[in-house]
């Protein structure tokens, strides 16, 4: 187990020991809950996790240098927020087609933008849950006060890159 | 059939897309390749599985202790950058998907947070949620970009929020 797991462990043990000292009912809600979400969300890993894998065999090498490398600055942020802003699913979908995006040579700060983008604009999530639940005032609303959060990480982000070694690719 | 097929939509679509890539891979790449990748996704699993449990129990326990109506009364709109910076905190530590983060918006604006604390606690779940950053993108992107990218976007929510309570659209909190 890698150092940020061990940390995650200890602070879901912390929590659940809490829960058990208000009482026993409510910790043992939390490992029955626990258990629940585990099994609802393995069908989704068994098949986000190869899909993932495939689409990186076959996006070809150069093709995202060009698009959203390094060098592709501002135009790169932009079309990641874009292709970000649209990307469906959870992160255990994102985040590995993320790794497979930084495989084909697509820079630190255009990955910053996609996950923004794809926190903040989240077209899935409006039409699923925000709008039936909050209504469509509320979705333009907030879009109006957030849009340009995902270039603006990526631009800070590029502007930090020179003082810190990140590679995506190879964690 | 239609009913389950809707909340399975996203399953259902990344299967398909999985299925097609996997031929694509088989075909264009080799058996070869196909093996790789898939052995790949298997040791990616093995090594996110550890973390999504403990992220899940994490979040299970939490939904035990915390109280959002009490949360909710210091995210008025009069309770200025401080409601928005408590927005943002709980946003943060809230666990789950939408499924689990959206009634506890119903609630905390019946609780009384307004839309500027909402907006907030909305894109603090989604951007810096905690549970997102421990089981995924540490243990995925590497622990480095992983807390550079969240220093960067922490106060991100707090300004859309303020922005949100400018903003001329006329919103009523659904009560």
């Amino acid at each position: 187990m890698s150092g940020p797991q061990i940390i995650l462990w200890v602070i879901a043990l912390v929590v659940l020991a809490l829960c058990a000292r208000r009482g026993i009912p409510q910790a043992r809600r939390a490992v029955a809950e626990t258990n629940r979400g585990f099994w609802r969300i393995l069908p989704m890993f068994c098949v986000a996790l190869p899909m993932a894998a495939f689409l990186s065999e076959l996006v070809p090498a150069d093709i995202a240098t060009e698009w959203l490398g390094d060098d592709s600055g501002l135009s790169g942020i932009m079309i990641a927020s874009l292709a970000g802003g649209i990307m469906p699913g959870g992160p255990f979908v994102t985040f590995p087609l993320v790794i497979t995006f930084s495989k084909a040579g697509a820079g630190v700060a255009q990955m910053t933008a996609l996950l923004t983008a794809w926190s903040v604009y989240a077209l899935h999530r409006i039409l699923t849950w925000e709008y039936p639940v909050l209504g469509w005032r509320f979705v333009a609303m907030r879009l109006a006060s957030s849009f340009f959060l995902p270039v603006l990480a990526g631009l800070i982000m590029q502007a930090l890159l020179p003082f810190f070694a990140i590679n995506l690719a190879s964690p | 059939m239609l009913n389950a097929l809707r909340r399975h939509a996203s399953l259902v679509v990344i299967f398909l897309i999985a299925v097609t890539a996997g031929l694509a891979t088989l075909q264009l790449r080799g058996a070869e390749a196909f093996m790789t990748a898939l052995w790949h996704a298997w040791d990616l699993f093995l090594f996110i599985v550890p973390s999504l449990v403990a992220g899940l129990l994490l979040a299970a326990a939490l939904r035990q202790l915390l109280s959002p109506d009490a949360l909710a009364r210091l995210m008025g709109a009069e309770s200025g950058i401080f409601g928005l910076f408590i927005a943002t905190l709980v946003g943060t530590l809230s666990p789950g998907g939408p499924m689990a983060a959206f009634p506890l918006v119903l609630v905390l604006a019946g609780a009384g947070a307004d839309r500027g604390a909402l907006v907030a606690f909305i894109l603090a779940w989604s951007l810096n949620g905690f549970q997102k950053l421990l089981v995924y993108e540490a243990p995925l992107l590497g622990l480095d970009f992983a807390l550079l990218r969240t220093l960067i976007t922490f106060p991100m929510p707090m300004i859309a929020g303020w922005i949100a309570r400018r903003i001329p659209i006329a919103w009523e909190s659904p009560k």
